[in-house]
């Protein structure tokens, strides 16, 4: 209880400075549950408040941070044709994906929760730590070599339009961290979409192409690494020949399947040693997690079976059309490129803009499925279409619980 | 088929209020609740559907060269487009006075704003600019009515949703409505640019 007793006594005086209470307060919260219960009306009393849910879903995306981390080295170490099997160079590979991600982990925190620590001194509230997920979630779905200020610039639009304007935590209708992403993409398409951007720390991604490190590689790790007798960073590395960067899903949209597999094997996508999102490539983590959220009741395991039989059906529909290379991928291997189960297990079922009826739950899974499923193969101007598909259906969310409402109580009127 | 594609088109891809933001006047008054917003969207998509041939006979056969006065009376386009959707509306108000006199009232001045409702005449030029044909045109009619008739009822649901929430007290109502409008443009591009009609012709 030593913790305890020091919070307690370094509490800052509410009257005589709000921002520093504010800040104290959204810390203790964290570290223990407050004292304080809700007197009136009727209420289920439960130690599993909206902190503990939000800490639960950090808790389930950690294993993709991992493996995002690991993975942003070892794609850049394939690309230069060093270390290219999956653990060779272990060390080197998890510190150069440390030094990519944190820096996106901590401008994603500072901006969104200064934004959300301001809002909630000004209105003179705790800090609802609405924050927490979408913050741990836009990392994740942001390519390795996101310019900061750009990242800066989508987290402050997303926190302040997306949330803020609608009222705060709970009350967006539009998923933050998606919207976070859909800032990047449409005003600043060439920095998250083409065959570019997905490795990290290369002049560009064709052979002969030099490596771009930055002070912190060269001037720290380098020197450290040396001191420790341990081979570092290769400054002269150049790309190797023939290296283009590409996605399995850039690789289908030009040449379907046998182009993908010519490069990458099902193994190698199932298992996300692939370029991408940072989090977004390694599917059993991902599907770990899922596992997690369902067992503990938090994420809705009817919009993510719906969400998987919208797309399974669709994939399936357009392997009957046939009309592009896209479209003869085999329908189950449709779920091994791209991001499908990470939307599906953190983004979808995100409780504040999902559907919020059991029938309106298994209604918006599986459109977001289908409509996922065209927006990825029939639009040739997007590479990849979950984010969409998902932004579209918060959009339709409100109204299918509406006309799923509308039909109960005229069952209930039928039935009186 | 074509036909298809050319609603689906109208309807989705290139949506009359979330990509183009024609029709935003009634669209931001009317849709506070979903019941209203339902009926207005009706009334959009008949009177969509009902004008756009009319308009296409008219410019076929009346203000082209080949038509009945062997002349070029295209400046005259303007003028006959908005007499026809006035009458189309004033046909549309009196059904719907006859039929639900509740739905009229909550419409109020709306109802005969229609006429001036941009997204109608929009739709109009539209098919001029783009030569469709008469069966063309009634598609994209329907098409354009449909997918306006579903922008405004999904932001009627998100309206009615948000009445509970803590929006600051500068935002609420119009301020937020427009916030949405946008919110849902930046949803719908994510059909833009795909084009049914390109995917058949490939096979």
């Amino acid at each position: 209880m030593a913790l305890l007793d020091f919070l307690k006594k370094i509490e800052p005086d509410k009257k005589k400075s709000p921002f520093l209470h504010t800040l104290y307060d959204g810390f203790f919260t964290f570290a223990y549950t407050p004292n304080t219960v809700t007197s009136d009306g009727v209420h289920i009393r439960d130690g599993m408040d909206l902190k503990r849910t939000m800490v639960m879903v950090v808790l389930a995306m950690q294993l993709c941070y991992i493996f995002g981390s690991y993975n942003i080295g070892h794609q850049h170490f394939v690309a230069i044709g060093e270390n290219t099997g999956l653990l060779e160079g272990f060390l080197l590979k998890i510190v150069y994906g440390l030094v990519k991600i944190l820096p996106i982990f901590l401008v994603t925190h500072i901006v969104g929760l200064g934004i959300e620590f301001f809002y909630a001194a000004k209105k003179g509230h705790a800090i609802e730590e609405g924050f927490l997920v979408s913050g741990a979630l836009i990392p994740l779905i942001m390519p390795p070599d996101i310019p900061l200020w750009i990242l800066a610039l989508s987290v402050t639009f997303a926190v302040i339009i997306g949330k803020e304007a609608f009222g705060g935590t709970g009350m967006n209708i539009l998923n933050i961290a998606l919207l976070a992403r859909v800032f990047v993409f449409f005003a600043y398409p060439t920095t998250i979409s083409g065959d570019e951007v997905w490795v990290a720390g290369l002049e560009a991604c064709s052979g002969g192409a030099a490596v771009d490190y930055g002070f912190i590689e060269t001037s720290i790790i380098n020197p450290l690494f040396g001191w420790l007798g341990m081979s570092g960073f290769n400054e002269a590395a150049t790309v190797v020949d023939g290296y283009t960067g590409a996605t399995p899903l850039g690789l289908a949209s030009k040449g379907g399947w046998d182009a993908v597999t010519a490069v990458y094997s099902t193994d190698q996508m199932w298992w996300g040693a692939i370029p991408g999102s940072i989090g977004e490539t390694c599917k059993p983590f991902i599907i770990a997690g899922a596992l997690l959220l369902v067992t503990i009741g938090i994420a809705s395991w009817r919009v993510m079976l719906s969400m998987l039989m919208g797309a399974a059906f669709m994939a399936f529909a357009l392997n009957l059309w046939g009309a592009t290379p896209f479209m003869e991928v085999p329908w189950m291997y449709q779920f091994y490129m791209g991001s499908f189960f990470f939307a599906m297990a953190f983004m979808a079922t995100d409780p504040v803009t999902a559907a919020s009826t059991n029938t309106g739950k298994w209604i918006y899974g599986f459109l977001i499925g289908m409509v996922g499923m065209i927006v990825r193969v029939m639009n040739p101007a997007y590479p990849e279409g979950w984010m969409l598909a998902i932004l579209f259906m918060n959009v339709f969310a409100p109204l299918i619980d509406h006309y799923v409402l509308e039909s109960n109580i005229n069952k209930r009127l039928k039935r009186a | 088929m074509e036909l298809f594609n050319i609603f689906l088109k109208a309807a989705f891809v290139e949506n009359l209020v979330l990509a183009y933001f024609l029709g935003m006047c009634s669209f931001l008054a009317v849709s506070k609740t979903v019941k209203t917003a339902f009926g207005l969207g009706l009334a959009v998509i008949f009177v969509l559907g009902i004008t756009m041939p009319i308009n296409w006979l008219i410019t076929e056969y009346l203000l082209s060269e080949t038509g009945i006065f062997g002349m070029d009376l295209t400046f005259l386009r303007l003028i006959l487009f908005i007499a026809v959707i006035a009458s189309m509306v004033q046909l549309v108000e009196m059904i719907i006075e006859k039929v639900s006199p509740a739905l009229y009232t909550s419409l109020g001045i709306f109802l005969p704003l229609i006429t001036v409702n941009c997204a109608i005449l929009g739709g109009s030029l539209f098919m001029v600019s783009r030569e469709y044909s008469f069966g063309e045109s009634v598609a994209f009619g329907l098409g354009g009515g449909f997918g306006w008739f579903l922008a405004i009822i999904a932001i009627a649901a998100i309206r009615e949703k948000i009445r509970y929430s803590a929006v600051p007290p500068g935002l609420r109502g119009l301020g937020m409505a427009f916030i949405l409008t946008g919110l849902m443009g930046l949803a719908f591009m994510s059909l833009m640019g795909i084009d049914p009609a390109a995917l058949m012709g490939t096979k």
